[in-house]
């Protein structure tokens, strides 16, 4: 870390949680059955275990997650399972309310 | 370009169903084979129905050598089995009418299903209980297995080590992500994924086991007749009541109920059930106006049900069900005790649930029964008077000289009060996505023999009235006023998430989302205690599977 500096708020938390020597606190509190666990940066919450380091609002980012197939137990995805889940909703911001849900109704 | 594969894999598919049906009498032997019962001739026709829908259906792309590979080398809960079959439906385009995929899975799940030994660890999973932690046996399967969806997901499957290797190269091919996202590419995971994960697994969940040799061929006993029920809705607290199954075909009942909450909450119902693996419950009612769904396991005799049932369509909205059959041969069976926590120096109306409960009980030292209110099929009510001087703890309840497991707490006044549960997600909606809310609920607390709370002599109460409010859980929180635009919380402990989509009034537009702390405020006498928990209010879910 000598080499690197924080230039922004969410490389800050991290070179703090480091210093602090809480890098492994999170687990516990990010492991609620639903959660991601993949914290790059995270869907529900982040390394942190809050919110900060999320991509917000989401929808700004939304399409960059499904099309990559990240979060595949949370989203579409968009690689395989799920290609045509944006088809004419060109715009996440716009038209998150059209995205359809995957699993059928039980 | 992707209507034109589409199609083109659908001809396939019609090809392949079109040579499958040709095959048909060869695989209904296979069939007979691979899951150790009776040939078609034989079959109930609920089977040879099911028999030809795998045919139909799934043959086109799993006949092997005559054989239907992968499916017939697994074992499944029926929610494992339902998201299998739907997952082929989203991948493969398989076309199933509603009940078509109820027959298949019904028979998939009769036939290779988990024994109710093999299924108990993961049952809350199953029930869909909310903010449970997910666990795993170590970090390593944790990582592996369970970062992007439960670890429960896979520990209610039974594979060999080839059919585990198979569900590997799956992922990879499907969800290539998991090799290159976060503990993915900070190993050489296609080498652990691939080398080490399926020898561990099927050492842990094989698919041949003494339990489910012995399970599958036992008799079970149906669920049809008279149960007594009792258990507890956040919220709304504890209730009593009766439940009747009648027999409406093979594994299938109509279902009434009679939820006694307190006095004038009364819940009636109707609805119907399929019992899958021989102990399998899930259920359909109305109860009172609100549409439920159940998920309940008899008990390996047969005596006895347990389980969750919840909101169709907010399932995180529920109570715990705990119910006995009530046979002849039953004596002095209790169910629940209500209410629980007995105040010194206090009268109070008990009620106890249970079948041919007899007339003398006995609740320990310093509780007497001054009046007898009342019996009925379920149970009996008694008035009882503690006295100032009763011992402060826990003690079991004897009906009819029998112990019982269930128990009341006697106390002068509350220690401590905790927020259950500690940590809660609730998620916003919007669109086509129900939003899901976060139900708390606040337990009082003794401190037990050492004198201090939060340690593990701490005795439970339970569940108490309490004013409940929000507040930042950090600076962060304080700083993006998340109490202001995260939700609110209604008067029984059930936070509502707000609205969903970017908020023009936040900074830089970000979505509802919010960490709280939720504060439970309860009166007790005199004092005035606090519970806190936290809270975090996140975004929407688009893959709601029944197992998450």
């Amino acid at each position: 870390m000598k080499r690197l500096r924080a230039l922004n708020h969410k490389a800050q938390l991290l070179e703090h949680a480091v210093q602090e020597g809480n890098g492994e606190e999170v687990q516990l509190m990010s492991s609620v059955v639903g959660c991601t666990t993949t914290f790059d940066p995270g869907w529900e919450v982040d390394a942190f275990g809050g919110l900060a380091s999320l991509c917000q609002p989401m929808e700004a980012d939304l399409y960059g997650c499904t099309d990559p197939c990240w979060w595949p137990a949370q989203l579409a995805d968009g690689l395989n399972s799920a290609r045509d889940w944006t088809d004419g909703k060109n715009s996440a911001l716009r038209d998150w309310r059209e995205l359809q849900t995957l699993f059928p109704g039980d | 370009m992707k209507a034109q594969m589409s199609e083109a894999f659908r001809e396939g598919v019609r090809d392949g169903i079109r040579d499958a049906m040709q095959y048909g009498a060869r695989i209904a032997g296979v069939l007979a084979v691979a899951t150790g019962v009776a040939g078609v001739a034989h079959a109930a026709n609920g089977d040879a129905a099911a028999q030809q829908l795998l045919e139909a259906k799934c043959g086109a792309c799993h006949l092997d050598n005559g054989k239907l590979n992968r499916i017939s080398e697994i074992r499944k809960s029926p929610e494992g089995w339902d998201m299998t079959v739907v997952r082929m439906g989203i991948w493969h385009k398989v076309e199933l009418t509603p009940g078509e995929r109820q027959t298949i899975v019904k028979y998939l799940a009769d036939r290779q299903g988990l024994a109710p030994s093999e299924s108990a660890a993961y049952r809350p999973l199953t029930e869909r209980q909310p903010n449970m932690q997910d666990t795993a046996p170590d970090e390593e399967l944790a990582q592996m297995c369970g970062r992007c969806h439960s670890y429960g997901r896979v520990a209610l499957q039974r594979r060999d080590e080839g059919e585990w290797r198979k569900l590997m190269h799956t992922h990879l091919g499907q969800f290539p992500s998991a090799e290159y996202s976060a503990m993915g590419r900070d190993r050489n995971w296609w080498e652990i994924a691939r080398d080490q994960m399926p020898v561990r697994l099927a050492a842990l969940y094989p698919k041949d086991t003494p339990a489910w040799r012995e399970w599958r061929s036992a008799k079970h006993r149906p669920a049809t007749g008279n149960w007594v029920v009792a258990g507890e809705r956040p919220g709304w607290g504890a209730y009593t009541g009766t439940m009747t199954a009648r027999a409406a075909g093979p594994d299938r009942y109509e279902v009434s109920y009679e939820l006694r909450f307190g006095p004038g909450n009364t819940v009636r119902g109707q609805g119907d059930a399929i019992v899958y693996t021989g102990y399998e419950w899930r259920g359909s009612a109305k109860l009172g106006n609100e549409d439920t769904r159940s998920i309940f396991a008899l008990s390996p005799d047969g005596s006895r049900m347990s389980g969750r049932w919840f909101l169709k369509g907010a399932d995180e909205i529920g109570a715990r069900f705990e119910a006995v059959r009530a046979d002849d041969a039953v004596k002095n069976e209790l169910v629940s005790v209500t209410p629980r926590m007995l105040r010194n120096g206090a009268t109070a109306d008990l009620t106890l649930a249970g079948v041919a409960l007899d007339a003398k009980v006995d609740f320990g030292p310093g509780i007497e029964v001054v009046e007898w209110l009342g019996t009925s099929p379920g149970g009996l009510k008694v008035r009882v008077r503690v006295a100032a001087d009763a011992p402060e703890g826990v003690r079991k309840v004897v009906v009819g000289g029998r112990e019982s497991a269930q128990t009341v707490a006697v106390f002068k006044r509350f220690d401590a009060v905790r927020v259950e549960p500690a940590f809660a997600v609730a998620r916003l909606g919007g669109g086509t996505v129900a939003p899901m809310s976060a139900q708390f609920d606040a337990i009082a607390f003794l401190n037990g023999a050492d004198g201090k709370p939060g340690t593990d002599d701490d005795i439970r109460l339970g569940s108490v009235p309490a004013k409940w409010s929000t507040e930042p859980f950090d600076d962060r929180a304080r700083h993006d006023e998340d109490a202001r635009y995260a939700g609110h919380m209604a008067p029984h402990g059930q936070f509502v998430p707000s609205f969903g989509g970017p908020n023009p009034l936040r900074r830089g537009g970000i979505n509802n989302v919010g960490n709280l702390s939720v504060i439970a405020t309860v009166a007790d006498g005199d004092q005035t205690l606090n519970g806190k928990g936290q809270l975090m209010v996140v975004a929407q879910r688009w893959n709601p599977t029944p197992l998450r």
